[in-house]
C-alpha cells in the first residue's frame, strides 16, 4: 500500500507546510456501464461509498488532490456516462486529458472486452503521451470473478497500462490507483505541451487552458 | 361451518394470543419488524415515499401546517373537478389550479389524463403483453435495463428491495417499451422516467405514459433519446441563446470555468428535473411539463439559473458549479416550491416578449421514422451486445457540434481578453446551431481557430448579419464561409445578440426583428481571414470578389422569392463592406 496524503481541495498547501509545486491534469473515466466508474471518484474524492449510485447521464466533474513527494497533483475528473449511446460525448472528455483510468468489472467478461476497445480508442484518438490505467473494479467479489488477474495484467503490460484490481466499496487500491497516475504523469515544463500536440491540440486550447495553465505546473 | 367448529376456532384464536402474551418478547416471540417503534423506516419516509437517512420531524412547523391546510381545500376543488372532467369550468380552471399543484392523491389520476393513457390503453388492448413478451424473446437491451432498474429510485420505499413489486414493472415496462420503439430502444434516463410514472400508476398505464412522452409531439422526448442525441443539441443551444441575452455574465463566467451547459443541462432535459431538485418541487416541475410540454423546458432551465445567479457568480472553478447544480440544489434548492413556479411562469413571460420561449417543434430526425410496435428481427451484432467500433452518422454529428461549440466559446473568450479594441469583436454565438440539422455536414474548421491563436488580432472577425427571404444567391461567399451560411440558413430562430452579451461590442448590423420563419437566410460575412492551412476537405480558398470591393451582391428572383425584408446597407469598421440588393 503506498501512504497517500490528501491535501485539502484547493490549497497547494503541503501538510508540512512547505509550498510545493502545483500539477493540473485533466483526467477520465470510462468503461462499461455499472463497472464501478462513480463509484471509484466517489470514494477517492469523498471517501464515501453508495450502495446504490445512480446512473450517470451524460457526465460529472469532480476534483481532488494529492500530495506527492515535492508536487501537489490536483485532478480534475470527468466521470462519464457508460452507456454506448452517450459515447458520442465521450470525446469531449477525453480529448485533451492527460490521463484516463478505464474501468472493467471483475465479475464480467464483457466488461473487460469493452474496455480494451476503449483502450484502442485512447491510443487512436486521445493525446499520444496519455497515462492509462487499466482498473478491475468490484475486486471485492472475489468468488463472482470471471476475469483472472493474470489475464488482465498481461493485457495491461502489452499495450503499457497500469494496471490494478479496486474496490469502490472496500476502498481498495482506489488511492493507489490515482497515486500510480499521478506519479507517472509528466510533472515538467514539457508536461503540458505533450497533450497538445496531434489530436488533442485543439481541445487543449478549447477546454480554455491558455498554453501557461495547459501546462501542469507553475 | 356448524356451531362446534365455529367455536372450537374463537377458542383456538383466543389461545393463541393468550400464548403470544405469556410467551411475552422471549422465547422465540415472532413479532413483525413493523409491530415495534424501532421500525425505523415509517420515521425516515416522507409523504412521497423517499426515505430519508435521519428521522423526519413528528411534527409539522407552523408553515407545514398551512401548506396542509392549503392543499386539503384544494382536495375538495380537484374533487369536484375531477367528477366533471369535460367541462368548460375545468377547461378555465385546471391551467391555473395545476400551475398551484396538483393534490398528491389526485396526482396519478391527473397525469395519466393529461398524457391521454386511458384512450390509448382501450385503443390498443394486448399490445402491451405483447411487446412484453417479444421482449422476453428479442430484446437487446436487457443488460442496460437491468442495470439501471437495481439502481434507480432506490431510496423510494417502493424500490427499495430488490425485485420488489414496483421494480419488476419498472423492468418489465422498460424491457416492453425497448421492443414498442425499436429506434430508441432503451436509453439511460429512461427508467427515471419509468420509474415516476409507476409511483401514479400501474404498469400497463406507465407503459403507455411512456410512449406518449417519447412520441407525441407535445413531449418528443424521442429526439433527446433517440442515436445522437438530437433534440439535446437544439434545446443547449437554445438555452445559451437565452443565456447570452439574459444572464450574459454568467454565462461569460460558466464559459470561462470550461462549464458547457451540456454539463449540467443534459439531464434537465432528459429526466425533466428529475434527481436535480428535491422531490416535492420536481413533482411540481413534472405537473406543469405534463400541462404544457417540451416549451417548458427551456423556462425552467432559465429560471434555476436565473434564481441562483448570485450563489453562481462568487463561484470560480467548474467543481464548484457543477456540485452545485448537480448536488447541492437537489437536497436544497433554497426557495419554496411555488415561490419556484411562480418564477418560471413569469420566466415564461419574459421569453414569450424575447420570442425565447419555446425552441420549436420537433425536426424531422427528432421523431420516430418508423410505426410502433412492429417487430423487426435485431443484428447479431446487437443480439451479442457488441459495441459498435466507429461511431453513427448520428453520433458523429452530435460529436462535431459539441466540439464545435466549445471551439466558438474559447474563440470568444480569447476575442475578449486578447482584442485591444473589442468593438471590433463581433461572433455569432449560435454558429453550433448548424450541426442540429439532420443533413448538416458542417464540421468545425480547425484552420479558422488555429488562425485565430496564431495572432492576438488574428480572431478579429466580424459578421454581417441580415435576413432575406429565401433564394438569395449566395455564390459571393467564400466556399469557407458559405458552409456556414448555407447551415445557418436553416437556423429559423437564431438571433445574433452580441450587443446584450455584454461583450461591449459594436452592436451587429442586423435586420428588424423578424417572426421566425422557415426561409430566413443569415449571411455571416468575414473580413480579412488570416491565410491558413488547407481545408481538409480541399474546398477552393480564394476570398470572395466581393471582398475586394467591398460590395456584396444578393440577387433576388422576383418570380420565386417574395420581398426582402429588410436589407440596409451597413458599414462596418474595416474594411467597409456594402450590400447590395439587385431585384430584377
Amino acid at each position: 500500500m503506498i501512504d497517500v496524503t490528501m491535501a485539502n481541495r484547493g490549497t497547494a498547501q503541503r501538510p508540512n507546510g512547505t509550498q510545493g509545486k502545483i500539477c493540473q491534469f485533466k483526467l477520465v473515466l470510462l468503461g462499461e456501464s455499472a463497472v464501478g466508474k462513480s463509484s471509484l471518484v466517489l470514494r477517492f474524492v469523498k471517501g464515501q461509498f453508495h450502495e446504490y449510485q445512480e446512473s450517470t447521464i451524460g457526465a460529472a466533474f469532480l476534483t481532488q488532490t494529492v500530495c506527492l513527494d515535492e508536487t501537489t497533483v490536483k485532478f480534475e475528473i470527468w466521470d462519464t456516462a457508460g452507456q454506448e449511446r452517450y459515447h458520442s460525448l465521450a470525446p469531449m472528455y477525453y480529448r485533451g486529458a492527460q490521463a484516463a483510468i478505464v474501468v472493467y468489472d471483475i465479475t464480467n467478461q464483457d466488461t473487460f472486452m469493452r474496455a480494451t476497445t476503449w483502450v484502442k480508442e485512447l491510443q487512436r484518438q486521445a493525446s499520444p503521451s496519455i497515462v492509462i490505467a487499466l482498473a478491475g473494479n468490484k475486486a471485492d467479489l472475489g468468488n463472482k470473478r470471471v476475469v483472472e488477474f493474470e489475464e488482465a495484467q498481461a493485457y495491461a503490460e502489452e499495450n503499457g497500462l497500469l494496471f490494478m484490481e479496486t474496490s469502490a466499496k472496500t476502498a481498495m487500491n482506489v488511492n493507489d490507483i490515482f497515486l500510480a497516475i499521478a506519479k507517472k504523469l509528466p510533472k515538467n515544463e514539457q508536461a503540458g505541451n505533450a497533450s497538445t500536440s496531434g489530436q488533442g491540440r485543439r481541445l487543449v486550447e478549447s477546454e480554455g487552458q491558455k498554453p501557461a495553465t495547459g501546462n501542469c505546473c507553475k | 361451518m356448524n356451531e362446534e367448529e365455529l367455536l372450537k376456532r374463537s377458542a383456538a384464536e383466543r389461545d393463541r394470543i393468550f400464548s403470544c402474551y405469556d410467551r411475552g418478547r422471549e422465547n422465540g416471540a415472532e413479532i413483525d419488524p413493523w409491530e415495534d417503534p424501532a421500525y425505523e423506516v415509517y420515521h425516515t419516509t416522507d409523504r412521497y415515499g423517499f426515505i430519508h437517512d435521519k428521522r423526519l420531524p413528528q411534527k409539522m412547523d407552523q408553515n407545514e401546517i398551512k401548506l396542509h391546510h392549503v392543499e386539503m381545500e384544494r382536495v375538495k376543488k380537484w374533487d369536484k373537478m375531477n367528477k366533471h372532467w369535460d367541462t368548460t369550468a375545468t377547461k378555465e380552471k385546471l391551467r391555473r389550479r395545476i400551475y398551484k399543484g396538483i393534490p398528491d392523491r389526485f396526482r396519478g389520476e391527473i397525469w395519466i389524463r393529461l398524457l391521454g393513457i386511458t384512450k390509448l390503453k382501450h385503443e390498443k388492448v394486448g399490445k402491451y403483453e405483447e411487446m412484453l413478451s417479444l421482449a422476453r424473446q428479442w430484446s437487446t437491451e436487457i443488460r442496460q435495463i437491468d442495470a439501471d432498474v437495481a439502481r434507480q429510485y432506490r431510496d423510494h420505499i417502493n424500490y427499495r428491495e430488490r425485485y420488489s413489486l414496483k421494480q419488476r414493472s419498472m423492468f418489465y415496462v422498460l424491457a416492453a417499451y425497448s421492443m414498442y420503439n425499436m429506434e430508441v430502444g432503451y436509453c439511460q434516463g429512461m427508467s427515471v422516467l419509468a420509474g415516476l410514472l409507476l409511483l401514479y400508476m400501474d404498469e400497463e398505464e406507465a407503459f403507455w405514459g411512456l410512449s406518449v412522452l417519447l412520441a407525441d409531439k407535445k413531449y418528443s422526448m424521442h429526439g433527446f433519446y433517440v442515436d445522437g442525441f438530437p433534440k439535446l443539441n437544439r434545446f443547449i443551444e437554445h438555452h445559451d441563446k437565452i443565456m447570452t441575452k439574459f444572464l450574459p455574465k454568467l454565462k461569460r463566467k460558466l464559459d470561462k470555468c470550461g462549464c458547457d451547459s451540456i454539463l449540467y443541462a443534459l439531464k434537465w432535459f432528459f429526466v425533466v428535473f428529475q434527481e436535480r431538485t428535491p422531490v416535492s418541487l420536481g413533482l411540481r416541475i413534472w405537473d406543469i411539463f405534463l400541462l404544457e410540454g417540451d416549451r417548458i423546458l427551456s423556462a425552467i432551465a432559465y429560471t434555476v439559473m436565473k434564481m441562483h445567479k448570485r450563489q453562481l457568480m462568487t463561484m470560480e472553478s467548474l467543481d464548484e458549479f457543477c456540485n452545485y447544480l448537480q448536488i447541492k440544489l437537489e437536497k436544497d434548492f433554497g426557495y419554496d416550491d411555488d415561490t419556484v413556479i411562480n418564477t418560471v411562469e413569469r420566466s415564461i413571460d419574459e421569453l414569450k416578449r424575447s420570442k425565447l420561449d419555446y425552441p420549436g417543434p420537433p425536426l424531422p430526425h427528432e421523431i420516430p421514422r418508423q410505426p410502433f410496435g412492429t417487430f423487426k428481427e435485431p443484428t447479431f451484432t446487437s443480439k451479442v451486445g457488441r459495441r459498435a467500433d466507429e461511431f453513427s452518422e448520428a453520433q458523429q454529428l452530435m460529436r462535431e457540434s459539441v466540439v464545435q461549440r466549445r471551439q466558438t466559446v474559447v474563440i470568444e473568450e480569447e476575442s475578449r481578453e486578447s482584442s485591444a479594441t473589442p468593438t471590433e469583436m463581433a461572433m455569432a454565438n449560435n454558429c453550433g446551431a448548424n450541426s442540429s440539422l439532420g443533413g448538416s455536414k458542417f464540421s468545425f474548421d480547425p484552420s479558422l481557430a488555429d488562425g485565430c491563436c496564431a495572432s492576438p488580432h488574428g480572431s478579429r472577425r466580424s459578421l454581417a448579419d441580415t435576413s432575406v427571404t429565401s433564394t438569395a444567391d449566395l455564390s459571393v461567399f467564400s466556399s469557407a464561409t458559405r458552409s456556414q451560411a448555407l447551415d445557418n440558413s436553416l437556423d429559423t430562430q437564431s438571433n445574433v445578440s452580441v450587443g446584450s452579451s455584454g461583450s461591449g461590442g459594436l452592436p451587429t448590423p442586423r435586420a428588424s426583428s423578424h417572426q421566425p420563419s422557415p426561409d430566413i437566410v443569415r449571411i455571416y460575412v468575414p473580413y480579412g481571414l488570416p491565410p491558413g492551412p488547407t481545408y481538409k476537405d480541399e474546398l477552393p480558398r480564394t476570398l470572395p470578389r466581393s471582398l475586394e470591393t467591398n460590395k456584396i451582391r444578393i440577387k433576388v428572383d422576383p418570380d420565386q422569392t417574395p420581398i426582402v425584408e429588410s436589407l440596409k446597407p451597413f458599414v462596418l469598421e474595416s474594411p467597409e463592406l456594402e450590400l447590395e440588393l439587385d431585384l430584377k
